[in-house]
């Protein structure tokens, strides 16, 4: 079975988490004390992870350190409709969502460690610089919806747009609001109506795909 | 003008072994600055008026920025032999210490914030309780507390009828006693220490006293971790920021009963750091 | 200020059974609408311990706070209590509700006891909300073909040919947000990047 060295709070594992899920695939989740125990930056994890970060995922003698090429593979090995579609323009949009979302991950990602872990930083600059990446989001998303069209890449959810999901989604933990962004806030609500979406603590269920319980 | 109440209570700072092993912790406590860091091997917190009580407990250095009022309150399955004692880890919240409080006291959310772990439809109802202010410990204690939970611990198999109780020993801090599922016959306890930064911002420290011998320590604290950041966003868009003290402006229920004591306990004592007193 | 409707945000952006947050006069509201189709703009806070509506989820005609799954009515009353069952709430449980009409595809609010509808817009079709950090003042400096106060109005050059645009002005803490309409039959890709280019251009513009 693959296994995922895992933290719950952290948005970078969740997309691999959540990609699983969604694939209807299981993982070995093994947790590592990320907060308070800073396990990740110990000699024991460096010889598994030599950048001391997470996730990491392990398949016999295949180790991956980077979130992006976990999708990749996970979509490759049980779901290689998530990859998006293999025109040439479509697949060059997809490693451009992709390398986008390391920027998510940067600002927001980064904002979100110090609002709520403590992390120190230029927190005014990580925010700058999440607004302005979700400003480029949103212009994408609203000239896809113009199309008839709901993912950032072809007519299915691919492997771009989770990537560039959770970030996205946690961004209120780091003061970064979604009210200006409405393109990506259905985009947000379209991901997290998929069938076998998985939730992480800062992104409530969305209690209205389920009826009312009887007599309510 | 912090009121001599309020600064003549017990707060956390600091989880003691990160003081323990070198670093220097630089925070504030009731909008003051204040620094927490090993001297001479001793854990000292020193703010704007020179060096501040301190005491280690429950794995947290606590502070006193006023003169202590009593002794810091006790929790004696914190000394049980076997139990499992978890040092959950800070967590930044900006709403007030006071209702970071409130939110670990009630149950009625779980359903809808903690859901199919703490709680799930259609098995919202909230059964009566008892809640009394114990005159001898002036504390706050909710007792016969029932709740389905689908999930009730990392060491849960299942769905079970959870019996709870909830204890407010200090202003911004509170215990919870719950069934343990590897042991019918104890309680495991969980408690959440509040330090109060500012009336608007709290660094809140979990902490556990489990009997637990086979989950892992990482899988402890992610379970906890995972139950407390579902209440952060929550926590963070509730208005007013400041808890009322006065009735008026929200509307409790039969299930809120302990909250309707704590916020009538903090009024009698004036503990209003994080609280306002007129309906606006 | 004589009661008058305020643009606070486009009907596309708000599918049915979803609520989300808006702004008017100041103040933060809880716009949602129903599974029928029905949109309402509300207090957004939940009587009960605060919590903002906004988080909330609607289902049929009701809409939940998302902390307790407290359930309020079309009429803005407490209709059900999770906790408590059996209970029926009392009717002074409720929601403050203001005006909320719907109109060229814009969610207009205005004071409860409001009179008379939106102005019409015709000929235009709804484009998107989008938010700048400028304000009215920088727009029009780099956009002269474009003039008025909450409603900017004006024939600008988009894709080469003259295209009718109007842009609903709602203000907020951090600086503006247009609710942009276009010419109906305008590219709107198009126009979207137009609209883009005056954000940067108005926000350089105020920066300078």
């Amino acid at each position: 079975m693959i296994r995922l060295y895992d933290y719950v709070l952290s948005a970078s594992c969740y997309k691999i988490r959540l990609m699983a899920a969604l694939l209807g695939v299981t993982l070995e989740q093994e947790a590592v004390d990320f907060h308070p125990g800073r396990a990740h930056k110990s000699v024991e994890f460096a010889r598994l992870n030599p950048a001391g970060t997470l996730p990491v995922l392990v398949d016999g003698d295949l180790i991956l350190t980077e979130s992006t090429a976990m999708l990749v593979y996970l979509a490759q090995l049980s779901g290689p409709e998530w990859l998006g579609p293999s025109d040439p323009k479509s697949a060059a949009q997809v490693q451009q969502w992709l390398a986008f979302s390391g920027r998510l991950a940067a600002s927001l990602g980064m904002a979100r460690l110090h609002d709520m872990l403590l992390y120190d930083g230029d927190i005014d600059a990580w925010r700058a610089q999440g607004h302005a990446a979700l400003r480029e989001l949103e212009a994408a998303l609203t000239e896809r919806r113009f199309a008839g069209g709901v993912w950032l890449v072809g007519d299915a959810p691919s492997i771009a747009d989770i990537a560039c999901f959770t970030n996205v989604a946690l961004s209120q933990d780091g003061g970064v609001s979604l009210d200006a962004y409405p393109s990506v806030r259905l985009w947000t609500r379209a991901i997290r109506a998929l069938d076998r979406f998985v939730e992480m603590p800062g992104i409530h269920r969305l209690h209205e795909l389920r009826p009312a319980p009887e007599g309510v | 003008m912090i009121a001599p109440e309020v600064l003549n209570e017990w707060y956390p700072v600091a989880m003691a072994a990160q003081i323990r092993a070198g670093q220097r912790r630089v925070t504030q406590l009731l909008g003051q600055p204040i620094t927490v860091a090993l001297q001479d091997g001793a854990i000292v917190v020193t703010g704007q008026g020179g060096t501040m009580p301190v005491t280690e407990a429950f794995g947290h250095v606590w502070a006193c920025p006023g003169t202590p009022a009593h002794p810091l309150f006790p929790i004696p399955e914190a000394l049980e032999t076997g139990r499992r004692l978890v040092d959950v880890g800070v967590v930044r919240v900006k709403c007030s210490p006071l209702r970071a409080v409130e939110n670990f006291l009630d149950i009625a959310h779980f359903p809808f914030v903690h859901t199919d772990v703490l709680g799930a439809e259609p098995h919202t109802e909230v059964n009566r309780y008892e809640v009394s202010i114990r005159e001898d410990s002036d504390e706050v204690w909710a007792t016969k507390v029932t709740f389905y939970q689908p999930q009730a611990a990392k060491s849960a198999e299942g769905g079970i009828v959870t019996q709870y109780m909830y204890r407010v020993p200090a202003p911004t801090a509170a215990v919870l006693y719950k069934t343990c599922p590897a042991r019918p016959d104890a309680l495991d306890v969980i408690g959440i220490f509040v330090q109060p930064l500012t009336e608007e911002l709290c660094d809140v420290w979990p902490w556990m006293a489990l009997y637990d011998d086979t989950t892992p320590q990482a899988d402890l604290i992610a379970f906890q971790q995972m139950i407390f950041l579902q209440d952060r966003s929550i926590l963070e868009n509730q208005i007013p920021c400041l808890l009322p003290l006065d009735p008026g402006m929200e509307i409790p229920t039969q299930a809120d009963l302990t909250s309707i004591a704590y916020r009538r306990w903090l009024k009698k004592r004036g503990l209003t750091y994080g609280a306002q007193m007129v309906a606006a | 200020m004589t009661p008058h409707w305020t643009a606070t945000g486009l009907s596309q952006d708000l599918p049915k059974a979803v609520a989300m947050a808006g702004h008017w006069q100041g103040q933060d509201l809880a716009i949602w609408r129903s599974a029928s189709g029905r949109v309402q703009a509300w207090n957004d806070r939940c009587p009960h311990r605060g919590m903002r509506l906004s988080h909330g989820f609607v289902r049929g005609e009701t809409l939940a706070c998302i902390y307790h799954g407290w359930v309020y009515g079309a009429d803005g009353g407490c209709k059900h209590i999770p906790a408590h069952p059996a209970l029926t709430p009392p009717a002074t449980i409720r929601v403050a509700a203001f005006a909320c009409a719907e109109q060229d595809g814009v969610i207009w609010v205005a004071p409860a006891d409001m009179v008379g509808a939106p102005v019409a817009l015709s000929g235009l079709q709804p484009l998107r909300s989008i938010s700048l950090t400028c304000d009215v003042a920088a727009v029009l400096a780099v956009e002269p073909a474009l003039s008025g106060g909450d409603m900017l109005r004006g024939l600008v050059e988009i894709g080469g040919q003259a295209c009718e645009v109007c842009l609903l002005v709602q203000h907020n803490a951090a600086g503006l947000t247009l609710h942009a309409l276009c010419a109906v039959g305008a590219d709107r890709i198009a126009a979207s990047r137009w609209l883009e280019d005056l954000r940067r251009r108005a926000e350089r513009k105020e920066a300078a």
